[in-house]
Order: structure tokens, then C-alpha cells, then sequence
């Protein structure tokens, strides 16, 4: 229970379509996390799922019923919201039991579902009190909590922790995650923090602009970025790139470097941060110079001019005793470089 | 108590010295007082003043009762003053009849003994006190107990459907996207600019032909949907975040529960201002009340009280008294609704 299709939906807001012919399918029990830059339609597309909105054209299938037309009630969801939305005027108890009461169910149950809710995120003592009277945590386990009494075929989660300070932000993560893995139930997740896209989804569906641009588990994702868009996009801090021209297969790195790439004409090339280290003297490398550091203790992150190629940002592990303008020279493992051909896809 | 006193007194000015908004902020609060308080403080005392003493120029701050002693061979008590006799001396005797601009005066203490008194050369003797007849004779006399329930059932039954329909209105204003939804907005609060003087005659001829003429039903129905009710309570709406209307949609709630269980508990503070300009209005309704009902017996308080005035002379007292009884409900609904009138619980839930 639980498997979500999407075919070819598109949404407009009066003239404007936002929303430009989205496929995907969504397994059972599957963790799927929509990221994308603010605006691209994260939400919308998870408002289409939820019977919120309905689509301009397209269909949404919940395990194998097509849902299109059916209204949110009917499409057995349950979403939490980037708001949370309790509702002020009732107390937790009676946020977690009005979905129930609305669905006729005998008193008895209702108390039992919702008090195994309330020991499961531990908010048992906040039964009593009102939204007003809880912290965002607080708050924010309430709201997962009047989802998780539903039993619902799926989760829609927006946005769940943006309200959270990083600490909690933290804390949540591991705890949804936790939740996932006891419940097992499909939860589509929204949200534009790339480390909680990383560390809770099973796949990953990277949106621009209304369009999907990739598809994929996480590590797939860093590893083997579909286009620019999401090479630049996954991974912190972003991937450099560098324009080069490809002449017989060979093309040249600023600094002189020569590297092998199976096409011809204009490339671009990208290499993580994480990926640069400092070079060996007589090794093939990068030149630069340094002008800004920044140390965080177990890693530091050098911002480093390159002549004639803009800028270039290097993760370096541990403490290092660099000043800025020093000169240094960037080495790197061709494995890790990725290349991409004039219209941003992925070439090998 | 001193930062009481250091706060009431504070002044713009520096060293002692009086700042000339100072001044004006003084006049303005005192004189605004005056204004504000001043009738109504007058409506109350004068509401306790014999027929007597509200004829008296210039007139008495506080309420006074004369004072009456029993004087043997006389049944009912007499009233005493205080005669100034020729020799420049004074004493205190009751009044049994007057004659004329005299009047015929009797020692308490010696009732045997009648003194023809000028009218100028005595003073009541008068204390403090009030006139608790004002206020009992209109319950005893006049159907007071009748009108009051009459209004008492207008107020209260147009109140609560004013609340349930304009709500109503203001939830699907608000909280829907419709075809013309602007357009009707607009037509509601141009209703606004109708007085009821202008459209009086044509609700006459739908109330009477509907058959609603002396009927309290008469009376409320056309009053319930109100412009500025619908206006008012849809703007407090607009602020009630859509996310909870959507997530009571996810939680299976019909589109009438989302009315009764959110939007109208958390519209409370507007529907509490609401309730008070509708009990005020109604309470105090006196134009189609007046229209609608012939029959005595089915008067509100304000039509009451206006034949009431309209009878032989007119008993100033009464009214007064009658004029302070009909405050009292109006004071009490606000007082008790005021508490509702806390903004912003609405968007509690809402980070
Ligand atoms: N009700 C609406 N009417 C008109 N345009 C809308 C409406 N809702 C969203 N849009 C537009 O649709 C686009 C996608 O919005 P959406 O809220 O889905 O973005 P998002 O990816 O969730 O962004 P964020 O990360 O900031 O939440 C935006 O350009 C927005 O302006
Ligand atoms: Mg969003």
C-alpha cells in the first residue's frame, strides 16, 4: 500500500504553468524527497498528491486508483505542513483526534490510536495543552503526530523542520527517520536542505523550474549528476566548474593540466571541493592563490583565485597553516571529474 | 501608588514648568471625560430625582429625597421645611396642603396648631437620597415586564442569526474562490451607503405582505443580514491562515464542520465585536419596531417607554429611570463579550 503514480502532470495558475509535465513513481514504503531552489514547485507538486489542487491535466494513481478527481479526504494522505496548522482553539488531544472523530470512529479507538501516537513521539504529557503553550519541537511532533493517528497510505511532509533551529533540526531528522523505518509507509518530503535530502531518502527528485531533472538514490546522485543544474546543485560547498574546449580529445586544464574527455567542442568540466587536494611537486595540478580561509577545525575551505578561470574552492582535511595570497597547487584524481557537454548533460 | 501618581502626572515640560501640550493634553482629557461621562453620570442621577427636583433651576448634582414625619391627625407622612418665621428664626414643620402661594404648615410637634406660610419665605429639608420609586412604579404600572421580554427576544434571536448568517457570507468570501466573489463583496458593502429610511417603505410592503406585520419575526428578520457584519467578519477571516482549512480537509472534515469547528471558533474576537453592535442596534432599535408593531402588547422596551411618554405629561422621572434600566443589558453584553475581543489566537498554530 502506498505506491503513488504521477503521469505527465502539468498545473497552471490562471495563464502561468509552474508545474511543466512531471512523470515519476513512487514505491511502497519508499522515502522520496523533493529538492529543488525556492519557487520550482516543490510544494505544488506535493499540494497536486495531496488533493489540495487539482492538475491541469495529467493523472495521479494511488496504488493503481486513479485519484485525479477525488478530493483530499478521499485519498486516505495525511500531510504535515511547513506551518504545522494545528489548530489553535484545541488542545493537542483534540488536534490528534478530529480527523478520526470526522471519520465516525468509535471513541474508544479513537483514545487508544492517539495515545499510542502520543507515547510513540513522546508528547504524552502535552495531551492537555494547547499549540500556544508547546515549543517548536513540540509543535512540530504534534503535527507529525495528527498524521501518524490516521494510519494513512501515505505521508506528505513540506518542508517539516525549516521552522527548527539547526540543533533540533538535527534531532528531528534522526527521529523521522527512526519513524520511517518502524512504519514503513511511503512519505514523499519536501524540502530545500540538501543534508536532510542526503540523509533521509531512499531517492531523491531533484526540480527546476516544474521539470524533474534527475531521479535517484543520493550517493547516485553526488556521484553521477545527470547535468549541471544538478551537479551544481547537490553537494556543499558547489562543484567547480571550469569552460574548456575539447580539441582531438584532449582538452587543458587552466594551469596547463591536459585531461582526456571523450567529445568535441565546448565542455564543461567540474570537480568537488572535496575531491581537490594539494599537489605533489612534480605533480599534474591546478594553480591559484588563495584569498579567503576558513577554518572549522576539522576541515578547512580555501576560496582561491584562478588566473584566467574565475574562482575555485577546495575542502581540504584538517588545520592548515596557509596565508592568504599564498600561491598553492590543486591536484585531483580524473575518476573524479565530471564532464558535460555545451547543453549541460552528462557526457559518459 | 507613587508610579501611579508619577505617571498620571508626568509632563512633557522640564523642571516643574508647564509645556504647553501639557495644557492642552489636560483640557483635552478632562473635557473629554466630561463629554463622555458626563450625560450618562446625569442620566443616573436624575434617574433617582423626584418629579420636583428635576423641575428645579438650577439643577442638583446629586439626587436629594425630601424628608416627611408622621404628624398625628394626618394619615399619610408630610413633608418638612424649613420655615424662616418674621422675627428672623427658624424651625421645621410639615406642609399640609398649599394655597395658592401659600401654604398651609403644622408644628410636628403641636398639631393642633395651623400657620399660613409664604412659599418664598421656606426651604424643603432635603438629604441625600434616592427616589427608589422611579424605578419600582414603572415595574407595577407599566408592562415593563412584557416589553422587556419582547426586546429581550428580538435582541437576543436577531443577534444569533445576524451571527449565523453573516458568518456564513463571511466564510465563503472569504475562504472560497468563486466566479463574482468580488463583484457580490462589493454589492454587500454598497449596501452600506442605503440608509434604512430610504428602502423603509418598500420593507414595509414585503414585511406586510408576507405577513410578518405585528409579529416580533417582523421585526428580526429583516434586520439580520447586515453589511457591515458580513464586511467585519469576513476581514478577520481573510486572516485565519488557509493552511488550517486545508489541513481539516486532510483530516476528512466536510465543508460544514471547517465552518462550525475552525472558522467560527477561531473568529471568535470579530464575532464577539459583532454581537455587541448587533445587541446594541437591536436593543435600541425604536424606527421599524415602531412600523412593525400596533399591538400593545407586543412593543419593545424603546416603543414602550416612548407611549409611555406620550401619555397625560410627560413623567420625566419614569423615563429617566426606564432609560437607565434599558443601559443596564447592552453594559452587560459588552462587559461579558469584551473578554472575547483578544486578537491574533488565530494565527497561534501557525509559526
Ligand atoms: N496559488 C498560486 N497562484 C499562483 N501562483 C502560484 C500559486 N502557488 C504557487 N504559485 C507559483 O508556483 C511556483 C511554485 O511554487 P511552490 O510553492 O510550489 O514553490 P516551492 O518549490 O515550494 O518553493 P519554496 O521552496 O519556496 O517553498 C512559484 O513560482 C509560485 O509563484
Ligand atoms: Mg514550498
Amino acid at each position: 500500500m502506498g505506491r503513488i503514480v504521477l503521469k505527465n502532470i502539468r498545473k497552471a495558475f490562471d495563464a502561468v504553468e509552474v508545474i511543466h509535465g512531471v512523470d515519476l513513481e513512487i514505491k511502497e514504503g519508499e522515502l522520496v524527497v523533493f529538492v529543488g531552489p525556492s519557487g520550482c514547485g516543490k510544494s505544488t507538486l506535493l499540494r497536486l498528491i495531496a488533493g489540495l489542487d487539482t492538475p491541469t491535466s495529467g493523472s495521479i494513481e494511488i496504488d493503481g486508483r486513479d485519484v485525479t478527481k477525488a478530493g483530499a479526504a478521499d485519498r486516505g494522505l495525511a500531510m504535515v505542513f511547513q506551518s504545522y496548522a494545528l489548530y489553535p482553539h484545541m488542545t493537542v488531544r483534540q488536534n490528534l483526534s478530529f480527523g478520526l472523530e470526522n471519520q465516525r470512529m468509535p471513541k474508544a479507538e479513537i483514545a487508544a490510536r492517539v495515545d499510542e501516537a502520543a507515547r510513540m513521539l513522546e508528547i504524552d504529557e502535552l495531551l492537555g495543552r494547547r499549540p500556544t503553550q508547546l515549543s517548536g519541537g513540540q509543535r512540530q511532533r504534534v503535527a507529525i503526530g495528527r498524521a501518524i493517528v490516521r494510519n494513512p497510505t501515505a505521508f506528505l511532509l513540506d518542508e517539516p523542520l525549516s521552522n527548527l533551529d539547526a540543533e533540533l533540526r538535527g534531532t528531528m531528522r534522526a527521529e523521522l527517520s527512526a519513524l520511517h523505518a518502524r512504519l514503513s509507509t511511503t512519505m514523499i518530503y519536501v524540502t530545500h536542505d540538501q543534508v536532510e535530502a542526503m540523509t533521509l531518502a531512499d531517492r531523491i527528485v531533484v526540480l527546476r523550474k516544474g521539470v524533474i531533472e534527475q531521479v535517484d538514490t543520493p550517493l547516485n546522485l553526488y556521484n553521477k549528476p545527470q547535468n549541471l543544474f544538478v551537479a551544481g546543485f547537490i553537494g556543499a560547498p558547489n562543484m567547480n566548474f571550469f569552460k574548456v574546449e575539447v580539441k582531438s580529445g584532449k582538452a587543458e586544464l587552466p594551469g596547463g593540466a591536459q585531461i582526456a574527455v571523450v567529445h568535441e567542442g565546448p565542455v564543461t568540466l567540474g570537480l568537488r571541493p572535496q575531491h581537490l587536494r594539494l599537489a605533489q611537486p612534480e605533480e599534474r595540478a591546478i594553480a591559484a592563490e588563495v584569498f579567503l580561509i576558513e577554518s572549522l577545525g576539522a576541515e578547512t575551505v580555501l576560496h582561491a583565485n584562478v588566473e584566467g578561470a574565475g574562482q575555485i574552492i577546495t575542502v581540504l582535511d584538517g588545520q592548515l597553516d596557509i596565508a592568504r595570497g599564498a600561491p598553492i597547487r590543486l591536484a585531483f584524481d580524473d575518476a573524479n571529474l565530471h564532464a558535460f557537454d555545451a547543453a549541460g548533460q552528462r557526457i559518459g | 501608588m507613587n508610579a501611579v501618581r508619577n505617571f498620571v502626572f508626568a509632563r512633557r515640560g522640564r523642571a516643574g514648568k508647564w509645556h504647553w501640550t501639557d495644557i492642552v493634553t489636560w483640557i483635552w482629557l478632562i473635557g473629554g471625560t466630561i463629554i463622555m461621562f458626563g450625560p450618562a453620570l446625569w442620566l443616573i442621577s436624575s434617574s433617582f430625582k423626584g418629579p420636583a427636583q428635576l423641575a428645579e433651576f438650577p439643577p442638583t448634582l446629586l439626587p436629594y429625597v425630601q424628608e416627611v414625619a408622621k404628624v398625628e391627625g394626618y394619615d399619610a407622612p408630610l413633608p418638612l421645611y424649613q420655615v424662616t418665621q418674621e422675627d428672623g428664626s427658624t424651625r421645621v414643620m410639615a406642609e399640609i396642603r398649599r394655597i395658592g402661594t401659600s401654604a398651609q404648615m403644622v408644628d410636628p410637634a403641636n398639631p393642633e396648631e395651623r400657620v399660613s406660610v409664604r412659599l418664598t419665605d421656606r426651604q424643603p429639608v432635603r438629604e441625600v437620597g434616592l427616589a427608589i420609586n422611579n424605578y419600582t412604579d414603572p415595574f407595577l404600572a407599566f408592562d415593563f415586564m412584557r416589553y422587556l421580554g419582547n426586546s429581550v427576544f428580538v435582541t437576543v434571536m436577531a443577534t444569533l442569526l445576524t451571527l449565523l448568517t453573516n458568518s456564513m457570507a463571511a466564510f465563503a468570501l472569504s475562504k472560497y474562490r468563486f466566479k463574482g466573489r468580488d463583484a457580490v463583496m462589493l454589492l454587500i458593502v454598497a449596501t452600506l451607503m442605503v440608509p434604512l429610511s430610504v428602502i423603509l417603505v418598500p420593507l414595509y410592503s414585503v414585511v406586510s405582505s408576507v405577513g410578518l406585520l405585528n409579529s416580533l419575526w417582523g421585526v428580526i428578520l429583516p434586520t439580520i443580514a447586515t453589511p457591515t457584519g458580513v464586511f467585519l467578519l469576513r476581514q478577520y477571516m481573510l486572516t485565519i491562515p488557509d493552511e488550517l482549512i486545508e489541513a481539516a480537509r486532510m483530516d476528512h472534515a466536510s465543508e460544514w464542520q471547517i465552518y462550525w469547528r475552525i472558522i467560527l471558533p477561531l473568529a471568535a474576537p470579530a464575532l464577539a465585536v459583532l454581537a455587541i453592535f448587533s445587541v446594541v442596534w437591536r436593543w435600541n432599535d425604536f424606527l421599524w419596531p415602531l412600523i412593525v408593531l400596533s399591538r400593545r402588547e407586543l412593543y419593545t422596551l424603546q416603543i414602550g417607554l416612548n407611549t409611555y411618554a406620550g401619555e397625560l405629561n410627560v413623567q420625566w422621572h419614569y423615563i429617566l429611570a426606564m432609560t437607565v434600566v434599558t443601559m443596564i443589558p447592552v453594559v452587560l453584553v459588552f462587559i461579558f463579550l469584551q473578554r472575547f475581543i483578544t486578537t491574533g489566537i488565530a494565527g497561534a498554530g501557525i509559526k
